[in-house]
């Protein structure tokens, strides 16, 4: 996947950046037989903010009937319910709680409750705080009322983004990683839309989407437009071990504020304990550095809702940079001038549960509006239907030992917190993953209580022998950010001072 | 292959093949236990004592000054020539609660091996002996990026000692920890240069001997209530943000100041290693984060023993070892059905300024060593006292970084009035 | 000329106990140790007033083995002041499979009187 991409470069459609959204229209895209291909200019997928949220499949309730959010996000809801068994990826139908304290946030409650019947939520219901606590014995004991919704799910975020790509790939779409488009080209007059210019040469399309998040701005700017701003918004988070997860079952926000939904407290699709996000503006798009204040407001934030939330048993913290637009809303707009680009844009929270209904809308919106310049002929090939590479921790004892007994690689665990065997990393990497990050991301390891003390020297070894590389070579997340510097002895070698 | 539906029937089973469960195995067999098998999931038997190849163990068990590797060796001659069973390669990865098999319970779990697949083990006696991990640099809440370069100095250790890799050529080592002293050391007798060490409370937490020969000896720094608050760089790490720590452990302002380096290694603790014993549902002590046991080092359920830093972190591996022959040899008289665990219990209470103790719980039928780890350093002389009348001791002083080790007399327990229900142990300073 | 008496602190690595000697020396002579808590403390202390003196120990290339390297040791403790030109001799040795613990790896390694052995065994790959 490296060097400059050569005479192939000619495609139907580019999609730009594969976080969830990017990752969902090209799966739509790959129910045609046109040529698509998505660039991406991490080196792990997810990269941005599809890596770093809630993994909250949202029930809908949250936005205002008539916005955008509310159009897409109990639609993309019913069809992850579906998609998840179609796609092999994690979802846990946990249900969520808005939790109230006091007659103002209750009066909240209801506001959200008739804004969701209003956009079409499923299963809802107001119950007493002390229903809540009959359920979720760990919350507050001054939550008087909650909202609940049934609907409301968990996903493995890393997995249902990988989920789309990978069937996506598997039904012809090309995936260029490492490829960071610098500009749009387009025809003389600027009418019309040619390509993009990247890192690694020119691609070739008639319809650029712009899937960027909290790029988007930037390269609708290349575009020549500059109908809205991206300000990305910063969230704080930590991951809990396991032995806290436990101390709730499902998805709790607090009462929303302007700010957004507040401090969640989740159980999550793999059964650690997810409290966060905070809520900053910045300038940076690219800073995603945790702070003191962050983690602080996180965890005190999560203690109003799970006041035993233990500080000692946080695994990991991590934050994620939401792409929040100055429209403050969803901004999905086909361009006049140049025509061919589509901005996919602004896509925050309620984003990774609105991505499959967006995709649809954005397929459908250039089937209608560009079908000159684009065939649109349904592929009897498609393949709907995708595996995962099989979670050895959820299979059960005769299952496991069919894998063992077929190939050793299966009966060698590699990570002990999680129980990934060798042969998932290979897997792993036979579908695309080169760093130590993107094979935590596809298979877990890494993501346990050790947080990679164990499994990484085998994960950088594992990916050397795959690869055909040294290990010097393995890099946590590309770029140059290389797990090991140099063989041992050979900084004390004749010329080199002691 | 083997069929999952059978069950391999062992006397004495030992989960972890380090000293705690050598020495248990070998401990074991000795007792008379017939097949006694010890289940460790690298390729070879010595656990972590593999990747420490630095001198300082055996001075207690041998009387000489022996590396890890040394050590174990020794260990598992024993262990081989009293006719143990290694099972390598092999990861216990469940372990069911006990079960009932001939009239008392016995323990369950599941193995896997690359070349001989699932295998159901049911155990008359169950020895753990996995050890313990690190404190992961997630654990510490860092601000900042999540640059490469930012290991826990055992998988350093791993890499430089067992792989044959550098994981950096700059390094800041934060928290003093035995191990992060002893890789301060490696990693200048590797060629690194080794910029200084953090460590945010007022004292140090590994012995002073590893100060003085690992630090001192090679002019490193080290600095106390110092924390590392931040990491830089994008893709490797490029430098930390260091502050001075207050009395409230939060960093004093104005102190922060930045130092370039590539590496950055935690020693910031160790955790025993608890995944099977929760599965297997016995009790755990929240402030050793291992098994309640009782001098016999029998957790709370009866088939079940546990030894090692799975229990409680030790700071010496002779006392590991130690602890692994008597669970070894409590596990193969329970196996035999020979194991009298007395008639009394005695719970051990502590005074506040301790703040672990190992074993928790006595029944009176072994002489044994309460070892327990004060919460602050007591400088100048304190009296250590097991209560009523059991034990006294006078000390030089008593810091964290050294456990302290309390003598119980079986015969003394025995003798108590009968309506005595607990051992109180304290320590003051005079 | 008589060289005046001073009182020196030495922290013993002896045993892990680690006492803190107060080491009374005239020169390079040492007239007495206190604090010490047995009798290696007493020629430690010597040791460290002459010529201080550590066991030694790091790895060598491995050629052919199960491991890439193999950890050595010093077989005896050897001059503190030598260490660096023991680290530099042993980038440059290789040791080949089969190798057993307690294998000499480099006789009499800088002059300094004691071996390099192996510190375990390693099996050919």
């Amino acid at each position: 996947m490296q060097g400059r991409v050569k005479e192939n470069g000619n495609f139907d459609v580019i999609v730009i950046g594969c976080g969830i959204v990017g990752a969902t229209i090209a799966r739509e895209l790959s129910r045609y037989t046109l040529k698509a291909a998505v660039l991406e200019k991490a080196s792990d997928i997810p990269f941005g903010a599809s890596r770093a949220n809630s993994s909250m499949i949202h029930g809908g309730f949250d936005d205002e009937p008539g916005s955008a959010k509310a159009k897409f996000c109990p639609k993309g809801n019913r069809m992850y319910h579906a998609l998840y068994e179609e796609l092999d990826f994690k979802l846990r139908k946990f249900g969520s709680y808005v939790c109230a304290k006091g007659e103002s946030e209750e009066r909240h409650l209801k506001k959200l409750y008739e804004q969701g019947k209003a956009n079409g939520t499923i299963g809802m219901e107001i119950v007493s705080g002390q229903k809540l606590r009959e359920k979720e014995p760990h919350t507050a004991p001054d939550i008087t009322a909650a909202l609940w919704c049934e609907s409301g799910a968990i996903v493995n975020n890393f997995e249902a983004t990988l989920a789309f790509i990978d069937n996506a790939r598997q039904n012809g779409v090309s995936l260029y990683m490492e490829t960071a488009v610098d500009g749009i080209l387009s025809d003389e007059s600027r009418s019309s839309v040619r390509g993009v210019s990247t890192n690694r040469g020119n691609f070739y399309a008639p319809v650029i989407i712009n899937a960027s998040g909290v790029y988007a701005d930037v390269i609708s700017r290349m575009a020549g437009d500059d109908s809205f701003i991206i300000h990305p918004t910063k969230g704080e988070y930590f991951i809990f071990d396991r032995v806290a997860g436990d101390l709730v079952t499902s998805f709790l926000f607090s009462c929303p504020s302007k700010l957004g939904k507040g401090i969640t407290v989740t159980h999550t699709a793999d059964d650690n304990l997810l409290i966060g996000p905070t809520s900053v503006q910045q300038t940076d798009r690219d800073n995603r550095n945790t702070t003191p204040e962050g983690l602080d407001d996180t965890f005190d934030g999560a203690r109003r809702l799970v006041p035993g939330i233990p500080r000692n048993m946080a695994i990991t913290t991590f934050s994620g940079v939401r792409a929040n637009s100055n429209t403050g809303d969803f901004y999905i707009k086909a361009l006049d001038r140049p025509r061919g680009f589509v901005n996919v844009a602004g896509i925050k929270s309620p984003g990774f549960t609105s991505a499959p209904a967006i995709a649809w809308h954005v397929t459908e919106l250039i089937r209608e509006n560009l079908g000159d310049v684009v065939k649109f002929e349904k592929d009897p090939a498609f393949v709907p239907e995708r595996k995962h590479i099989p979670r050895f921790a959820d299979l059960g004892m005769e299952e496991r030992q069919r894998l063992a007994s077929s190939d050793p690689k299966w009966g060698q665990i590699v990570c002990r917190c999680e129980s990934v065997t060798e042969a998932q990393v290979v897997e792993a990497i036979r579908r695309g993953a080169r760093t130590v990050a993107a094979v935590k991301l596809w298979v877990r390891p890494g993501t346990g209580r050790c947080q990679g003390g164990f499994c990484s020297p085998r994960v950088v070894e594992i990916l050397a022998r795959e690869l055909g590389v040294s290990p010097l070579e393995i890099t946590r997340h590309g770029g140059k950010s290389h797990m090991l510097t140099s063989k041992t002895k050979e900084l004390l070698l004749p010329g080199k001072p002691l | 292959m083997s069929d999952i539906s059978g069950v391999r029937e062992i006397d004495v089973a030992v989960i972890g093949g380090g000293p705690a469960g050598i020495a248990a195995a070998a401990a074991a067999r000795k007792e008379g236990a017939e097949r006694v098998v010890v289940f460790e999931r690298d390729w070879e038997a010595g656990g972590i004592l593999q990747q420490c190849i630095h001198p300082g163990f055996g001075l207690h068990m041998f009387g000489e000054e022996l590396t890890g590797p040394e050590y174990m060796d020794r260990y598992l001659k024993q262990a081989k020539d009293a006719g143990v069973e290694f099972a390598l390669n092999t990861m216990v990865f469940q372990m069911d609660p006990p079960v009932e098999a001939d009239g008392r319970r016995a323990a369950s779990f599941w193995v896997m091996n690359p070349q001989t697949g699932i295998e159901h083990v049911r155990a008359k006696a169950v020895v753990l002996a996995m050890g313990c991990r690190e404190r992961p640099a997630g654990a510490l809440g860092l601000a900042g990026s999540r640059p490469a370069g930012v290991y826990t100095a055992g998988t350093a250790q791993r890499f430089v000692n067992m792989e044959g890799y550098m994981p950096g050529k700059k390094v800041v080592i934060m928290g003093t920890g035995d191990i992060g002293l002893i890789m301060a050391r490696r990693m200048v007798l590797e060629g690194a240069e080794v910029v200084a060490v953090f460590e945010i409370m007022p004292w140090v937490s590994g012995l002073r001997r590893n100060i003085a020969q690992c630090l001192d000896d090679f002019g490193i720094p080290y600095y106390l209530e110092h924390s590392v608050c931040e990491l830089h760089g994008k893709d490797r790490l490029e430098g930390i943000s260091v502050a001075e720590i207050g009395k409230d452990r939060k960093p004093i302002d104005g102190t922060l100041r930045f130092i370039g380096c590539d590496t950055l290694l935690l020693a910031v603790g160790l955790i025993p290693e608890n995944e099977l014993s929760r599965m297997a549902g016995i009790e755990l002590d929240p402030s050793t984060n291992g098994p309640v046991v009782n001098e016999l080092l029998q957790t709370s359920a009866e088939c079940v023993f546990a030894a090692g830093n799975v229990v409680v972190v030790y700071d010496l591996v002779d006392f590991v070892s130690e602890a692994g022959e008597r669970a070894g040899s409590s596990a193969a008289l329970y196996a035999l059905g020979k194991l009298d665990t007395g008639r009394r219990e005695f719970a051990i209470e502590t005074t506040p300024n301790i703040r672990v103790v190992s074993p928790q719980k006595l029944c009176g039928e072994r002489d044994t060593t309460v070892f327990l780890r004060v919460a602050e350093p007591v400088e100048g002389r304190c009296k250590l006292w097991a209560e009523p009348g059991i034990f006294s001791q006078t000390l030089r002083y008593a810091r964290p970084g050294e456990m302290n080790e309390v003598k119980i007399s079986a015969q003394k327990l025995r003798e108590l009035p009968g309506d005595v229900k607990s051992v109180k142990i304290g320590l003051e300073a005079f | 000329m008589s060289l005046s008496e001073e009182t020196k602190k030495f922290l013993c690595v002896s045993c892990p106990v680690g006492c803190l000697l107060k080491v009374t020396v005239q020169g390079k002579e040492v007239l007495s140790v206190a604090d010490n808590g047995c009798p290696l403390g007493v020629k430690y202390a010597q040791n460290e007033v002459v010529n201080p003196v550590r066991t030694f120990t790091s790895t060598v290339r491995a050629v052919g083995a199960s491991l890439p390297v193999c950890p050595v040791r010093s077989r005896t403790p050897l001059p503190l002041s030598k260490v660096g030109d023991v680290t530099r001799e042993l980038a440059m040795t290789e040791a080949a499979a089969p190798i057993s613990i307690g294998q000499v790896i480099i006789k009499d390694v800088c002059g300094t009187g004691t071996d390099i052995i192996a510190s375990r065994s390693l099996g050919k790959r």
